[in-house]
């Protein structure tokens, strides 16, 4: 006789159903797992061999077999210990056979018999969707199934509960489906800015438009302050899009204690010092989601973006421009989304900026055009944040709020959608040039024959002015816009330093 | 030893001259100090006397570079197409002969032309500054060139990056001759990578040494290459320069050689313009505008001055015209703008990119500055 359990590995994000098989035969005793379960097996084998013995079933004496197909994909943790667990009970008689058939069990188990939670239940959770199975995991790992709607969740805490539960002895508990978001709950308020007209102005149209954004400005005068105000002016995710956000988050082991699926826009801000595996994903065997990908649907912030190594720079590329980045490890390659917006901060100038700032403007310059090959092309938008003046300290009042800006950000975004269902950032060229007023083009054209934009540079700023556009609810771009669009780009000519010879009479 | 017939001037001067530059006890330092020591007022303009004092100096201490070494250095000189001018003899420029020596001009110098040809004998105006100059700096180094070579006079400066390389591109863009004087040997790429630009002016004014080819950049070089270039001008201008600068050398130099200095003022709060501004505290004439320094050189200025202050452009509208009043040579912030004028951030940059795009504003890693 073969007992069979199901359950679900995750690869990558990608949920892959696994029957546990169990065999109790004949042979030397023993406990084996086969199936592609990698190094992890072994500990598996103590884990479930001593959980069991809690609930009185030992394993003495006899050969048990048991199997993890499909066998070809790779299974890492200890997600399978309760379903190996449930396959063995029911090979021994303990819970009868076919009780098994319509659960999927996910959990690791402790040595007492207890339940422990693990990662990537939300992925899991969703492939079981509409299905008529229920999902039985660790208490902890409740609310986070719940997060899927039309699936029936069952929490287990203990094996001993588990064996009641499927032997029909006792009823499950209840679920309460955590309702309601978290939104705008604790995260700082760009009120707390003041001064900083330029900056909070690139700001508003970097979220309305989903433009990258560089902030430039000495130590201290609150480029970190203002980043970290981006999210709080981005709309809100839509369910699909925060259930994709926390899919990712799942799968990393950050979706520990969710209340109720978390709508706000992310914001992640990782070290210059990490390595790649780290921004973009990676690990042993299957990769492991990144800060890149944690950053799903909102701001990558670098900041100190001149210390950032380039290698790491031009390892962005790629992903910021297709929204993924797909990592190979030895047992799989996995792809992770990456759909974000870059908010970089740097120092204006070598020796950092300031009041006493005496560097040359070729050598500000020279400084800048240290971008200029990974990621200078990326950014639309680079203001200069100052710093505040003593006086301007003490006086005036607090900046405007985040919520009066996140209205007139909404509605951009709103604006833009209706015309082509993405931000203007994704807009393609020839449909943007479709709602330009000629007189803009001719605008931006100038400017491109001046040398002081590039033909890249052109559409890059076309989308920037469309933005304005929406921001102002004009239907056609005007030239102020373009204008605009132009000023904010300014400070990033920096791979152009120029010569005395362009230097007009 | 045909190099020392192509060197110009006696070739058997030429040989001697050469084995003393070779020596590389000579420096001049010492050639100053031996010259005072050895000879008076009129001796010391007579190339055979100076040569042979300092032969002899030489001779006694026994250093003197054999043959073999002559012989090297002169055909590197032959190959850099470099002809070699004597204090005392025809071609050694006169402005240099009158600051010598007392003030330790070279007993000789090296120039390196199209066609061998030597220095023009034309009026000569220094036009010196920082290497890192702001955009304003670099504008007025440009124009400064431009004017002065129109007028025909030649426009010395020392190839530098910043405001002498500024200087020397004005001077090309109007065709007219300008001369740079380097702190290396021939045939040494510094500044690095601007070998075109030295070759655009060996073309047309020359490059002068008194360095030997392939002697590299050293600190102590840049001193003696400003007393050769304040002593071939008529008058030295300084654009730009910070506090300690080689430039306000150049121009202490220069008052030392007995010619005018000129420093175009600048903001109190500029660090480039401390230096000029310390000039004129210390009576340097200052440059109020471009025109002055034709007059300083005694030309009439055919064209009537420049107004201060330009027309305002037609078809500005109210806020690009406003910001356009209200900028200068120092940067200024949109936001500092913005609320100045009391408008909108959004307002401030659109016309500022306007401004920019008229080539009225010039948009610098500070701010914003005029260009008009």
């Amino acid at each position: 006789m073969v007992a069979r359990a199901s359950t679900v590995a995750v690869v990558g994000l990608e949920p892959v159903p696994v029957v546990v098989e169990a065999h109790v035969g004949a042979g030397l005793p023993g406990f084996s797992v086969i199936g592609s379960s990698g190094p992890a097996a072994g500990q598996a084998v103590h884990r479930v061999r001593t959980a069991l013995r809690a609930v009185g079933v030992t394993l003495a004496s006899r050969k048990f077999l048991v199997s993890l197909a499909p066998a070809d994909v790779p299974k890492v943790g200890a997600r399978f210990d309760l379903a190996m667990a449930s396959a063995i009970l029911a090979e021994e008689g303990a819970i009868p056979g076919d009780a098994l058939a319509r659960c999927v069990l996910l959990g690791e188990l402790s040595l007492d018999g207890a339940v422990r939670p693990v990662t990537g239940v939300l992925p899991a959770a969703s492939s079981l969707a509409g299905s008529d199975r229920r999902l039985l995991v660790a208490e902890e790992n409740v609310a986070e199934a719940a997060l899927v709607e039309d699936l029936e969740v069952v929490p287990v805490s203990a094996l001993a509960e588990l064996v009641h539960l499927l032997r029909g002895d006792q009823l499950p508990r209840p679920v309460s489906t955590p309702v309601g978001t978290s939104l705008g709950v604790g995260s700082p308020d760009l009120g707390d800015v003041r001064g900083q007209a330029e900056a909070r102005r690139a700001l508003e149209i970097a979220a309305a438009g989903g433009h990258h954004l560089l902030l430039l400005g000495p130590p201290g005068c609150g480029k970190s302050m203002l980043a970290h105000r981006l999210p709080s002016i981005l709309p809100p995710l839509s369910r699909a899009e925060a259930l994709e956000l926390a899919a990712v988050r799942s799968v990393a082991g950050l979706l520990s204690d969710p209340c109720g699926l978390d709508h706000r826009p992310p914001l992640r801000a990782p070290h210059h010092s990490m390595s790649a595996a780290a921004l973009l994903g990676g690990g042993s065997g299957v990769a492991r989601p990144g800060e890149l990908s944690l950053a799903h649907r909102g701001c990558l912030f670098l900041d100190e973006l001149f210390e950032w190594p380039r290698h790491l720079l031009e390892s962005l590329r790629e992903p910021l421009e297709e929204g993924l980045v797909r990592v190979a490890r030895s047992r799989a390659t996995v792809t992770y989304p990456a759909l974000v917006q870059v908010v970089a901060a740097a120092n204006p100038c070598p020796c950092g900026g300031g009041d006493r700032c005496s560097c040359s403007d070729d050598a500000i310059w020279a400084y800048r055009s240290r971008l200029s090959g990974p990621l200078a092309d990326r950014f639309d938008l680079a203001p200069n944040v100052s710093r505040l003046s003593a006086s301007s300290l003490l006086a005036g009042g607090e900046g405007e709020p985040s919520v009066a800006v996140a209205a007139r950000v909404i509605a951009a975004r709103e604006m833009a959608a209706e015309r082509w269902g993405t931000t203007n950032r994704e807009a393609r060229p020839f449909a943007l040039r479709a709602v330009t007023r000629p007189a803009a083009l001719r605008t931006l054209a100038d400017a491109v024959e001046a040398g002081e934009l590039t033909g890249r540079g052109f559409d890059r700023a076309l989308r920037v002015a469309r933005t304005c556009a929406d921001l102002e609810g004009s239907e056609l771009v005007e030239p102020h816009h373009a204008f605009e669009a132009l000023a904010h780009r300014m400070q990033l000519r920096a791979c152009a330093a120029p010569t005395a010879v362009e230097v007009a009479g | 030893m045909s190099w020392a017939a192509r060197l110009g001037g006696d070739p058997g001067l030429a040989l001697r001259v050469v084995r003393l530059a070779a020596t590389p006890e000579v420096t001049p330092e010492l050639v100053r100090r031996c010259i005072a020591a050895r000879l008076d007022a009129a001796e010391a303009t007579d190339a055979e006397a100076v040569v042979s004092a300092l032969e002899e100096a030489l001779c006694r201490r026994g250093r003197l570079a054999d043959r073999a070494v002559t012989d090297r250095v002169g055909r590197s000189l032959d190959s850099a197409n470099a002809t070699m001018f004597v204090v005392g003899q025809s071609g050694y420029p006169v402005r240099l002969a009158n600051a010598w020596p007392e003030l330790g001009a070279p007993p000789w110098i090296f120039v390196r032309r199209a066609r061998r040809a030597g220095l023009r004998d034309a009026p000569s105006v220094a036009v010196v500054g920082t290497r890192q100059p702001t955009w304003d700096g670099r504008r007025t180094a440009v124009r400064l060139g431009r004017l002065l070579a129109s007028r025909g006079v030649v426009v010395v400066s020392g190839m530098a990056r910043g405001i002498d390389q500024a200087a020397h591109l004005g001077a090309l863009e109007a065709g007219g001759p300008t001369v740079g004087v380097l702190g290396t040997g021939f045939g040494v790429d510094y500044p690095y990578g601007d070998g075109a630009l030295r070759e655009r002016v060996a073309a047309s004014g020359g490059l002068v040494t008194e360095l030997l080819p392939g002697v590299g950049p050293k600190p102590r070089h840049f001193p003696w290459r400003n007393r050769i270039l304040s002593g071939l001008a008529d008058l030295t201008v300084v654009v730009e320069a910070r506090e300690r600068s080689g430039a306000l050398q150049t121009a202490r130099l220069a008052a030392a050689q007995g010619r005018d200095v000129l420093a175009v003022p600048g903001s109190l709060n500029q660090p480039t313009a401390r230096g000029p501004l310390d000039l004129i505290r210390d009576g340097a004439q200052p440059l109020t505008r471009l025109d002055d320094v034709l007059e300083a050189l005694g030309l009439d200025p055919a064209q009537p001055c420049q107004a201060l202050e330009s027309p305002e452009p037609p078809g500005l509208d109210a806020p690009a015209g406003a910001i356009l009043r209200l900028l200068g040579p120092v940067p200024t912030s949109p936001g500092d703008l913005a609320a100045t004028l009391n408008r909108p951030i959004s307002e401030i940059l659109s016309a500022a990119a306007e401004l920019t795009t008229r080539g009225l504003a010039q948009s610098t890693p500070r701010g914003l500055i005029a260009t008009a």
